[in-house]
C-alpha cells in the first residue's frame, strides 16, 4: 500500500483485501491535466488519488467504497465496486 | 441453476428485513450479500429508532446486539471557542419500550441477517450481484428473470428486490432510474470509531450503567459547507462523524478527512474525546436526492428499497429501509398468491410507499435540496450569530437592560441574515435536520 500524504494516516487500522487488478480506471488521463482543482485528490476519504509528476496516482487499495470519486468526477472516473469478497471490511 | 421465489440484493436493513418477512412467511428467498459478511461494508452514525424496528421485532432489544439505549441528546452550534448547547435527557427512554439505541453496522446488521436465515433465507456470502437475467423479449428485452453474479454465477427468481444501498448500479440497470442523481444529490461522511473505557464515557457524559448520549454538531465541524458532525456513545467506544454535501466540500476544496481531523481538535470535543484510541475509520454518503430524485419504485419482477430508493429522511434511514423492505416483502407475498409478478401487481408497494408516515416528510422536504444549494453560508451563519448572541447575552457587563437588548439587535441586524423571524429559525432547525 502507498504511503498517504494524510497526516496520522488511518489506513492501517483497517481490513482491506486488495485485488489483483484496480476496480478504478480514467477514460482519458489527459483530461486531468486540464482539471483545475483536482477536487478526486482531496473528495476521496481515503485519498487514493494523488497528482504526482504531472499525472494522477490512483492507489486503489486504499478505497473504502464510499463512491464519492465518481460522483463529483462523472467525466473522467470509471469505478465500480471492487470483486465480491475483496475491498474493505468493517469490524465496528 | 438455483431457483427461488424471490432474491433480495443487499443484506443491509431493507434487504435483510425484506428476506426475513419473505421467509417468515413461507417463500423462498435467497439473501445475497457482497461483503464476507453482512455490515462489513455497511457505516452509520448511529442510532436506532425503537417503535419502526419493534415493527418488524417485537422486542428486539432482548436479543440485537446493541450499544446503548440513548437517554440525552444535544445540539450544539458549535464555534471556534464557544457553543451555544440545546438539549434533552429523559431517563424515562433507558427503559421499555425505549426509544433509540446506538449500534455498530458490522454487529447489528449482522444479526439482522442472521435473523432472517433462521427464518429460512438463504444467505449468500461474497455474492455480488452485478446484473440481471432478462427474459428473451420479442423486439426489447424482457422482465428480469434472476441476477448474475461476478463469479459468473446465475441465479434465478420470479422477483429481484434490490436493496443496494445508496450508489444505485442495479437499480440504473434495471431501467428504474429517472434521472441519475447528481454530485449535490449526496452527502459524504467520515467517521472514526474510538475506544474509551466505559466509566470514561459515563463521567464524561454524565451517564450510569448503559445509558447513551448522541451530541449533534453544526457551525465549526464543516467549516464553510453545509453539514453536520454527531458524537454517539457505544458501550466501550465513541463514533465521531462528520460530513457535508459532496458539492459543496468539492467546490470549497474541504478533504472530509481534515475536517474530521480539525473537529478532534476542537477544545469541547477534545475534552470528551481525549485519550481514545482510533480503532476504525469508515466513509459512506447519504443519498439526499429525495422526492425529486425519487426512482420508480418497482417494475416488472423487481422492486427497489432503503437507500436505493432514497427512502431517507432527515437522520432516519434505517428505519424507513426496514419498512420499505417490509412493504416490498408484503407486496412479493401477495403477488406469489395470485401467481403474478407483474408491474401492475407489485404497483401495491408503491401504493404502501405513497401511504406510509414516512413519505409526507419526503415530499415536504422536497425544497431542502434547492435551499442548502442556495444558503451554502447558512450553517456558518446561524452558528456563529448564535454564538454572538449567547456570548453577548451571557457576559456580565455594565449595560443597563435596555442597552443589551439594543446590542442583541445590533448584532443580529448587521448580519445579512436569511433568517427574518422564528418561524424561519424553526425551519432552517428543520433544514438541518436538528428535529
Ligand atoms: C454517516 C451516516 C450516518 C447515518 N446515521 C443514521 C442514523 O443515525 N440513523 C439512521 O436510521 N440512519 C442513519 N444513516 C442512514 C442509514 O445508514 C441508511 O439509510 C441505511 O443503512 C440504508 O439501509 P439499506 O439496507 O438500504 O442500505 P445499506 O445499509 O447500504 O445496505 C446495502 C447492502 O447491500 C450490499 N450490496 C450492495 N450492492 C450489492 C450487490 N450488487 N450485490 C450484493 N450485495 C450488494 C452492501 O454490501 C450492503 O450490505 C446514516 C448514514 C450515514 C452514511
Ligand atoms: S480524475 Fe477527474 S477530478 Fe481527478 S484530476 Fe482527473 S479530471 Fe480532475
Ligand atoms: S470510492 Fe471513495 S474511497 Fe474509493 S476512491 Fe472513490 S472516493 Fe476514494
Amino acid at each position: 500500500m502507498l504511503e498517504a500524504k494524510f497526516p496520522e494516516d488511518p489506513l492501517p487500522l483497517l481490513e482491506i483485501n486488495v485485488d489483483d487488478t484496480s476496480h478504478i480506471a480514467l477514460r482519458d488521463p489527459q483530461n486531468c491535466l486540464l482539471c483545475a482543482n483536482k477536487p478526486c485528490t482531496y473528495i476521496c476519504p481515503s485519498q487514493v488519488f494523488e497528482w504526482e509528476e504531472e499525472a494522477l496516482k490512483i492507489n486503489y487499495s486504499r478505497c473504502v467504497e464510499c463512491g464519492a470519486c465518481q460522483k463529483i468526477c462523472p467525466e473522467n472516473i470509471i469505478w465500480e465496486y471492487p470483486r465480491a469478497g475483496y475491498g474493505i471490511t468493517y469490524h465496528y | 441453476m438455483e431457483s427461488y421465489d424471490a432474491i433480495v440484493v443487499g443484506a443491509g436493513p431493507a434487504g435483510s428485513t425484506a428476506a426475513l418477512t419473505l421467509a417468515r412467511n413461507g417463500l423462498s428467498v435467497a439473501l445475497l450479500e457482497r461483503g464476507q459478511f453482512p455490515g462489513c461494508k455497511n457505516v452509520f452514525g448511529g442510532t436506532i429508532y425503537a417503535q419502526p424496528v419493534s415493527e418488524i421485532l417485537p422486542a428486539f432489544w432482548e436479543t440485537a446486539p446493541l450499544e446503548r439505549p440513548v437517554v440525552t441528546e444535544e445540539l450544539w452550534f458549535l464555534h471556534t471557542d464557544s457553543a451555544v448547547r440545546v438539549g434533552f435527557g429523559s431517563l424515562r427512554f433507558a427503559r421499555q419500550p425505549y426509544n433509540k439505541f446506538t449500534v455498530l453496522r458490522s454487529r447489528f446488521d449482522r444479526w439482522l441477517a442472521g435473523e432472517a436465515s433462521k427464518a429460512g433465507a438463504v444467505l449468500h456470502l461474497k455474492a455480488h450481484a452485478r446484473d440481471f437475467v432478462f427474459d428473451k423479449g420479442l423486439f426489447t428485452r424482457g422482465p428480469v428473470q434472476g441476477v448474475k453474479l461476478d463469479n459468473g454465477e446465475i441465479l434465478l427468481s420470479n422477483v429481484v428486490i434490490i436493496a443496494e444501498g445508496v450508489l444505485p448500479f442495479l437499480t440504473a440497470k434495471a431501467g428504474l432510474l429517472t434521472k441519475v442523481p447528481p454530485a449535490y444529490a449526496y452527502t459524504l461522511y467520515v467517521k472514526e470509531v474510538l475506544s474509551l473505557p466505559k466509566e470514561k464515557i459515563n463521567d464524561r457524559l454524565q451517564l450510569e450503567n448503559d445509558e447513551g448520549a448522541i451530541i449533534g454538531i453544526v457551525g465549526f465541524p464543516t467549516s464553510t459547507a453545509i453539514g453536520k458532525a454527531g458524537l454517539w456513545t457505544n458501550r466501550d467506544t465513541l463514533s465521531l462523524v462528520v460530513g457535508a454535501y459532496l458539492n459543496q466540500m468539492a467546490s470549497h476544496g474541504l478533504s472530509p478527512y481534515l475536517l474530521l481531523k480539525r473537529l478532534k481538535e476542537h477544545p469541547f470535543v477534545k475534552r470528551i474525546i481525549e485519550g481514545a484510541e482510533p480503532v476504525e475509520y469508515q466513509a459512506h454518503m447519504i443519498p439526499k436526492g429525495g422526492y425529486t430524485f425519487l426512482p420508480k419504485l418497482y417494475g416488472d419482477n423487481v422492486l427497489v428499497v432503503g437507500d436505493a430508493a432514497l427512502m431517507i429522511s432527515g437522520r432516519r434511514g434505517t428505519d424507513l429501509a426496514m419498512l420499505s423492505g417490509k412493504y416490498a416483502a408484503e407486496t412479493v407475498i401477495q403477488a406469489k398468491a395470485k401467481g403474478d409478478f407483474s408491474a401492475k401487481m407489485l404497483a401495491n408497494y408503491a401504493l404502501k410507499i405513497n401511504r406510509a408516515f414516512f413519505m409526507e416528510d419526503i415530499k415536504a422536504r422536497r425544497g431542502d435540496l434547492q435551499y442548502y444549494q442556495n444558503r451554502s453560508d447558512a450553517d456558518y451563519l446561524i452558528s456563529s450569530t448564535l454564538n454572538e448572541l449567547a456570548s453577548e447575552f451571557f457576559t456580565v457587563d455594565l449595560l443597563n437592560e435596555k442597552e443589551k437588548r439594543e446590542r442583541l439587535t445590533g448584532i443580529l441586524r448587521s448580519k445579512q441574515f436569511p433568517l427574518k423571524t422564528l418561524g424561519d429559525l424553526w425551519a432552517a432547525l428543520r433544514h438541518w435536520e436538528a428535529l
